[in-house]
């Protein structure tokens, strides 16, 4: 009678060890699968943006222009689509344009070389704790669009 | 019966700790390799793009299309690291089209290595360019 009591002492105990052990192994595999997964998402995103941005023409007749060609770069990343629909999803969980960052690269003369696009202050939203991005996934495209000074953004 | 009783806990801890071990792999190991993949293979768009845009038929364009391809910023293993031993290869003619390769990008295996995998993995990409893209875009 003594002895199974004991026993059971024992079961508890193990189990609230091993317990601990596996809750901890398995909080840690969801919050790293999931963020690498959204991470994984986001490189995919900024990748096509970039690559929208480089081949896009560059209107600059005036500076709202540019700032709506980088709205429709923006809204590449994170809809996949430079004019989305007002109910559009976004293609990473709770992305939204105002957190693209998109930087000109200018030559001497003025025009586009390059651009820069980039995640700041994105926070993945995992089951446990939380992971902020800020300034990665970055890429570089070189510019190869068409470049209008003196265009305007239909 | 205590005696065939005792030990039990730990052989199943320790069955299930490789188990464990490989599920953790899967979704920590493979979750940066899926990553480092994908960076690499942005980044070998990017620069090859950036070579074939510097393509004009001589010498001198091929160098200014290494330039570029060197000058971008892009990392790899989230973010970190930048590319290593970056190959840039162009057609016969020096105009048509351009190719990068980013062959040792090498992840390391930080939970499957317990349970039999290899120590690294390497996550090579490559892109081609044609110098005279078809603009898609406006």
């Amino acid at each position: 009678m003594m002895r199974r009591a004991r026993q059971r002492g024992h079961a508890m105990i193990e189990l609230a060890v091993s317990a601990v052990v596996m809750v901890s192994c398995v909080a840690g595999t969801v919050q790293f699968g999931y963020t690498f997964y959204v991470y994984n998402q986001l490189v995919t995103a900024v990748g096509n943006g970039g690559r929208y941005a480089a081949m896009r023409t560059y209107r600059a007749a005036a500076q709202p222009d540019i700032e709506k060609g980088n709205a429709a770069i923006r809204n590449m990343v994170v809809y996949g689509d430079s004019r989305p629909s007002p109910d559009a999803v976004p293609q990473v969980a709770n992305l939204k344009p105002e957190q693209v960052q998109v930087d000109w690269v200018m030559d001497e003369s003025g025009k586009p070389a390059a651009v820069n696009v980039s995640i700041v202050d994105y926070t993945v939203d995992a089951a446990f704790g939380m992971f902020r991005f800020t300034g990665k996934p970055a890429v570089e495209y070189p510019f190869v669009g068409r470049f209008a000074p003196a265009e305007r953004e239909p | 019966m205590r005696v065939r009783q005792k030990g039990f806990v730990l052989i199943a801890m320790s069955v299930a700790m490789v188990v464990m071990l490989a599920v953790m792999g899967l979704a920590f190991d493979f979750g940066r390799i899926y990553i480092a993949h994908n960076e690499a293979q942005v980044f070998t768009d990017a620069a090859a793009m950036a070579a074939a845009s510097k393509l004009d038929g001589t010498d001198a364009g091929l160098e200014r299309a290494r330039q570029a391809v060197a000058k971008l910023p892009m990392r790899w293993n989230l973010g970190t690291k930048s590319f290593t031993g970056v190959v840039v290869e162009f057609s016969p003619d020096k105009r048509s089209w351009a190719r990068v390769t980013a062959p040792d990008n090498q992840v390391e295996i930080t939970f499957l290595r317990a349970v039999g995998g290899q120590p690294v993995l390497t996550v090579p990409a490559h892109s081609v360019a044609a110098a005279k893209p078809v603009r898609l875009v406006e």
